[in-house]
């Protein structure tokens, strides 16, 4: 057994989400994904289940693993238990570890998401927090939320809020004792060395794309990845 | 349709919810975008319903947002779980009321595996020993905070100020009721209802004097996606799934949208706002849009709380023609002011919705 | 001889089997919960493979039912079931009791409830209806249309409804679903041809001589549309039709289809009255809750008690021709018995 099926096996959640598939397709059939995407969860779960290493490792380089949203829609109507969305959870965790995300545009983008929502959950506690909802990068927020934006103290204030402050409640600053307990439960868990290998693969990809700035930055790089430009 | 088919359904899926003393796990999402929202479930717990709700400072996100975008590991979300657990354990609670869709979620499925695979759980307790050395008992109750306003429904309409009348011609008013992916279509029998006909949001409104409004997608997705919504490029996967929704639901002429989850109640608040830019198009009556509200709003309005204590005016979609259907009395003047009627300015007005 | 027999159950297995026996010149008790005897086949239409009219099995039960040694017990269940020496007593309802030598349970099968399959909406859409319905109301000659009273444009079969299926709980397959649906597919088709009609199907399992010509004569004769995929969804839309949903596997895409009337293939399942009669017997039951048989190949009509035989579909899903031929063995198992003992 080559080393990917051995990783999918050591993931409880591969047992949780795939026992065994007979191809009926209702997991396609409600999957948003599959209606906006050249996408199809149930031909993913029978090259899974094929034991194909090849076959496996070809998927982790695509972009195919990274359409799935993530409703779970899915298990609930498997008439065998399966639960595809759960055994793209693990894909991707794999496709992290080994690299093989950089491989595609939709893999690239989870530089995007580790330096956002990654990144903001260790410095805030949150994983969205309003610093971090930029009206310019969010315009399908409206005026509404830029007015938020533009005065988070008096609006959470008026909404019973504790913004940035220090005690309970609404959006209250969450202070540093705590955030160096998720520090380090990252630290014991994996989370932060899944962070470090999704900088350091993105940042070997911007290298080997020429896409390196001299100081080692990977903004030229992100830039393209944010754009779905070919690299 | 019949009504009876449901009701069948429904005692099926009769999920144990706890009476009192609750852990509350606030939601992201929600804290951000309908922050009084949150303040209004603990009033009506605490001041409505006379119980104990326990708002823990020491709490974080469970990190539910980045496990779904695949940044965090599950090993790692299970021990921010079981330290909420632990936190839990400490304040000498044994209920947790969980604000958001996706947390309950997450809380459902790493219970359950820990049900399943015992040494999951075994693992999760040596990491967060090591970690920050904290123990931790698993709940007794895990309620979603819906759940919670489920259960005591029939005491809140013994306070009721307001029915889900239109008064203005004396019907129920139709409400479309979206759950939340994450409440029930993974563990169908930890959803009030289960998964297919979930009753937590249609037993409120039917409760409280509205009709709820089957329309053919209503089991769809809002469309977030998680890395679908957060990554810019990918953000017509979110739209077009909420579109697909607005489009099967407008010929029923709904005069509101309940929703469960905080991301759906901001997803189907803003991609109105969104598609009514891009198109020109709106799906609510007289070129306006359907007002977006989450329960604890609806149930501030069915006991008589101003609007805007409520959180209204944080809608891109106005709630005011609802509000004028309800007859429920507000200060048009009042929207956007801060705390202590100080001026803090006001939205630009949304050209396609005014 | 002088030896007597208890069926439980007059359906056609319960029926078959004591015919014959009564033939045989045992006698007879045949115990039915139902005013009348011929359990499920009075409603049923026309059978398959050859389309014969149901009721030509049910005239020759009827008459299989008068022979001299059977006596019919009627609006008649079990209350008690005791072991003696020589074999069992059995008490009814009413407070008789019958003495056997040995003891046929013949208690059929349940239609599954499909009203379970939650996402299908059985008793909830006006227009949702399961093969059993359609049988009926093929076979009562009303005018098969919607709710509303209209005649449907499209309709769609549906297969696997409560069979293979984890989350209702029954993991096999029922076996006579995958031809019921061509079958009824044919037969609207000849009522309404100008209605559509689609087969939503997982495999066709058309097993024998005659089922895959059924299916090769619904598609070039009756211009039913097979598409490979299980349904995953049923919802209705304002004007009560049905939009279903489903992949459309062969190209791998999903699918979405306003019908008019959905007709749901529903399996079969042990009855209550075949859990009751198991306990009571303290017979062991298999793991999908039918009558445990101890040799798939050598012993399809023995219990896990001796005297205590089984005929027709309390052990499994059979079709009419497999409960007839089962239940002719179940007689020749308890002569054998019978004579040996």
């Amino acid at each position: 057994m080559g080393i990917v099926l051995d990783l999918l096996k050591q993931d409880v959640r591969f047992h949780e989400g795939l026992k065994a598939c007979m191809n009926c397709g209702v997991c396609t059939a409600i999957c948003p994904a599959a209606e906006f995407y050249d996408y199809d969860p149930r031909m993913l779960v029978s090259i899974v289940q094929s034991n194909d290493e090849e076959a496996i490792i070809e998927l982790l380089k695509s972009d195919t693993i990274w359409y799935c949203g993530q409703c779970m829609s899915c298990k609930t109507r498997c008439p065998r238990n399966n639960c595809p969305g759960l055994v793209i959870n693990v894909l991707r965790k794999i496709s992290q570890e080994l690299g093989y995300f950089t491989e595609s545009v939709k893999g690239r983008q989870q530089i995007l998401i580790k330096r956002n929502i990654g990144d903001t959950i260790l410095k805030t506690g949150y994983c969205i927090h309003p610093s971090i909802v930029k009206p310019e990068l969010h315009p399908e927020q409206g005026p509404v939320w830029e007015w938020v934006y533009n005065n988070p103290n008096d609006v959470y204030e008026r909404m019973g809020g504790n913004f940035d402050k220090e005690g309970a409640g609404t959006l209250r600053k969450i202070n540093n004792e705590v955030l160096g307990e998720l520090k380090a439960i990252f630290e014991v868990t994996g989370g932060t060395l899944l962070f470090d290998k999704i900088e350091k693969f993105s940042a070997m990809k911007a290298r080997e794309a020429g896409l390196e700035g001299t100081d080692g930055n990977i903004d030229k790089y992100i830039e393209k990845v944010n754009a779905e430009d070919k690299i | 349709m019949k009504a009876e088919g449901k009701r069948n359904i429904w005692r099926e899926y009769q999920k144990e919810i706890a009476c009192d003393h609750f852990y509350y796990q606030r939601s992201c999402i929600r804290q951000n975008f309908f922050p009084a929202s949150e303040k209004t479930f603990l009033k009506i717990l605490r001041d409505e319903l006379g119980k104990d709700i326990y708002d823990d400072p020491l709490h974080t996100t469970c990190t539910g947002i980045g496990y779904h975008t695949d940044v965090v590991p599950f090993d790692t979300i299970q021990a921010v779980v079981a330290r909420h657990f632990a936190l839990m354990t400490e304040a000498g609670y044994k209920n947790m009321a969980i604000s958001c869709v996706t947390s309950f979620g997450i809380y459902s499925e790493i219970t359950e595996t820990w049900k399943e695979f015992p040494e999951e759980l075994e693992k999760v307790r040596k990491s967060l020993k090591k970690a920050i050395g904290k123990e931790f008992e698993v709940p007794a109750n895990i309620a979603h905070a819906s759940d919670i306003i489920y259960k005591f429904k029939g005491e809140i309409a013994e306070k009721q100020q307001f029915e889900l009348i239109n008064k203005q011609t004396g019907k129920p008013l139709k409400i479309v009721e979206h759950i939340g992916c994450h409440y029930s279509k993974m563990f169908p029998s930890k959803g009030v209802g289960g998964a297919e006909f979930p009753h937590v949001l249609s037993g409120m409104i039917e409760e409280w004097g509205g009709e709820v409004v089957d329309y053919p997608e209503r089991r769809h997705c809002c469309g977030f996606g998680f890395r679908q919504y957060m990554v810019q490029s990918n953000r017509g996967y979110s739209l077009s799934n909420s579109k697909k929704k607005f489009e099967s639901m407008e010929p029923y002429m709904p005069d509101a949208i309940v929703a469960n989850c905080p991301g759906c109640n901001m997803f189907l608040d803003k991609w109105q706002y969104t598609l009514a830019e891009m198109q020109g198009k709106t799906y609510g009556q007289n070129g306006k849009g359907i007002p977006v509200l989450t329960y604890e709003e609806l149930a501030g309005l069915v006991l008589g709380y101003n609007p805007w204590d409520l959180g209204l005016q944080m809608h891109q979609i106005d709630c005011e023609p609802l509000l004028d259907k309800m007859k429920v009395p507000y200060n048009p003047e009042d929207k956007y002011l801060g705390a202590n009627k100080k001026y803090i300015g006001r939205p630009e007005v949304a050209a396609c919705l005014a | 001889m002088g030896k007597s027999i208890v069926t439980i159950g007059g359906g056609i297995a319960g029926i078959e089997a004591s015919g014959i026996l009564a033939e045989l010149g045992y006698a007879v008790s045949v115990i039915e919960k139902e005013p009348d005897f011929g359990g499920k086949l009075k409603n049923w239409d026309h059978l398959f493979p050859n389309m014969r009219k149901a009721e030509e099995i049910e005239d020759y039960l009827s008459r299989k039912g008068k022979t001299p040694g059977i006596t019919l017990f009627p609006n008649t269940t079990i209350a008690s079931f005791e072991n003696i020496k020589s074999g069992f007593v059995l008490k009814s309802n009413h407070g008789v009791s019958y003495s056997a030598h040995a003891v046929i349970v013949a208690t059929g099968f349940e239609v599954f409830s499909a009203e379970r399959k939650e996402e299908y909406g059985y008793k909830i859409y006006d227009n949702v209806i399961t093969s059993a319905d359609l049988e009926k109301r093929l076979k009562s000659g009303t005018p098969l249309t919607t709710l509303a009273g209209k005649t449907p444009q499209r309709i769609a079969f549906i297969h696997c409804v409560g069979s293979r299926d984890a989350k209702v709980g029954n993991t096999y397959c029922s076996k006579v679903c995958c031809v019921t649906g061509v079958k009824q597919a044919i037969e609207v088709n000849k009522l309404l041809p100008a209605t559509q009609i689609f087969n939503f199907y997982m495999d066709l399992r058309m097993h024998g001589l005659e089922h895959e010509e059924i299916y090769k004569t619904a598609q070039e004769k009756h211009n039913i549309q097979f598409i490979r995929g299980r349904l995953s969804e049923v919802s209705e839309n304002i004007d009560h039709s049905l939009l279903i949903k489903a992949e459309d596997t062969l190209s791998g895409r999903p699918l979405k289809m306003n019908v008019d009337l959905v007709v749901l293939l529903v399996g079969m399942e042990p009855g209550v009255g075949t859990t009751a009669i198991g306990k009571a017997c303290n017979i062991e039951f298999n793991q999908y809750g039918y009558l445990k048989i101890p040799d798939v190949h050598l012993a399809g009509n023995l219990t896990s008690r001796k005297g205590i035989f089984v005929a027709g579909s309390c052990s499994c899903p059979m079709s009419v021709k497999d409960t007839i031929e089962h239940a002719r063995s179940a007689a020749f198992e308890v002569h054998r018995y019978l004579i040996e003992n």
